[in-house]
């Protein structure tokens, strides 16, 4: 029963490598290159699955608590969180792919990630994130806490996308050249074509919502999520208990090679090693990375993808805060240095 | 006049930022070669160069995850 997330996992590896389903690029390029497709495509799956999700709830397959809030530590986590993907490269699930590229810089930043989260839920910092998340409001769902039905959190949700998509493919379509394709069919398809991330996001939102049914038929009742998983693998590997090893662990595992396949199969995998500064980035992005998410109770895919669909405060605050990081990270990663190289080389020409 | 871009090995979105940074140095018609192994600029780098105006010249990978690509500076 757990190998069904070694296959939802590879599912999903597979669909972000080829759909360049980057969430760090995404919410980094709202803000360097104020293009909002991909925040667009990640709200299109998360409303596909929540959409899934409650009607598979509705039929009685599963059942879903929201639990409480810990909303100081769900902020500041994210916040964290936001900087470490933009140190990384990739946010958790995107780190997990591009390993499976060949990118050892995002080996690294995955060692650092999982080091991270495993010290912070049964490490020497577990006492950091249980005190910081017992500052709590008693409820996490938005239905219960507002009295507004959830369907009516979706409903609103739904239209909201919907006019955005509709904005979105209505405006004028600059072509843009692609690569020469040396294949036809089902192949030009899956290891050629350029994926729409719209497209991309429908199949993220579907596989989100298989997730949920698999992962509760072995007694996991939840749907995608890295972090814990992430950590589980370390925190097995070093007690060797089987307690860890979950249904969580088949998929990021599953993940990495359905990166790998689709990397291979597209002449995309090679194994890259980065240089010492990308190096040291990479890892100390992985660690802020494994401090946020832990602290937050999930990652960009965890609170951002799987929480926002379930209608709670714990997944949009999230979201919110992840952005912001991001931002905050950009601007000093991107922003800033060229802003002095081009004032440093303005002020150099005037002395000449 | 041609110029090139070795940004093999830097990882997103790096490439992209170093590719516009040139681009505003060069004189209509000129032609920049970029070779970069991230891929994410297979996507990135073409969007933005055709969305500003730039004409691709060329663009194949040459190698396992390894592409160029030449524009042509404001030429469509």
């Amino acid at each position: 029963m757990l190998l069904t997330g070694l296959i939802c996992g590879v599912l999903l590896g597979f669909v972000m490598q080829r759909g360049r389903f980057c969430l760090t690029g995404g919410f980094r390029d709202m803000y360097i290159a104020k293009d909002n497709r991909m925040f667009y495509a990640l709200l299109i799956a998360i409303t596909v699955q929540s959409v899934g999700v409650f009607t598979l709830i509705h039929f009685g397959l599963f059942d879903f608590s929201a639990g409480q809030f810990s909303w100081l530590a769900t902020i500041i986590g994210s916040f964290i969180f936001g900087i470490g993907i933009v140190f990384a490269g990739g946010c958790a699930t995107g780190t997990w792919y591009r390993a499976g590229e060949g990118l050892l810089g995002s080996w690294i930043a995955l060692f650092g990630y999982m080091f991270m989260s495993a010290v912070m839920k049964t490490g020497f910092l577990a006492p950091v994130d249980s005190s910081m998340k017992a500052i709590a409001l008693p409820t996490n769902s938005m239905s219960e806490s507002t009295g507004i039905p959830t369907v009516v959190f979706i409903a609103l949700l739904v239209f909201i996308v919907t006019t955005i998509v509709y904005k979105e493919l209505k405006k004028p379509k600059v072509v843009i050249p692609s690569l020469k394709p040396k294949y036809t069919g089902l192949r030009h398809l899956l290891f050629e074509k350029r994926w729409h991330p719209f497209v991309t996001a429908v199949l993220v939102g579907i596989i989100a919502i298989i997730a949920w049914p698999l992962s509760a038929a072995t007694g996991r009742v939840y749907g995608l999520g890295i972090t814990t998983p992430s950590a589980n693998i370390l925190q097995f590997a070093v007690t060797g208990d089987m307690d860890f090893i979950n249904w969580g662990v088949f998929l990021v595992l599953g993940i990495f090679f359905g990166s790998y396949i689709a990397a291979k199969g597209s002449r995309e995998f090679r194994f890259r090693m980065p240089d010492a500064k990308t190096g040291i980035t990479s890892f100390i992005g992985g660690n802020l990375m494994g401090f946020g998410a832990s602290l937050a109770g999930g990652c960009s895919i965890g609170n951002g993808l799987v929480m926002t669909a379930m209608m709670t405060w714990q997944g949009w605050f999230s979201l919110l805060f992840i952005i912001l990081g991001t931002w905050t990270a950009s601007y000093f990663v991107f922003i800033r240095p060229q802003v002095k190289k081009k004032v440093s080389a303005t002020s150099g020409a005037y002395l000449a | 006049m041609k110029k090139k871009l070795e940004v093999i090995g830097e990882i997103c979105p790096f490439p992209l930022i170093e590719a516009k940074r040139e681009m505003e140095q060069m004189n209509d018609g000129d032609e920049l070669i970029i070779n970069f192994d991230c891929t994410q600029a297979t996507e990135s780098i073409p969007r933005w160069a055709a969305e500003s105006g730039h004409k691709i010249t060329n663009f194949e990978q040459t190698d396992d995850a390894t592409w160029t690509i030449t524009i042509k500076k404001g030429a469509l």
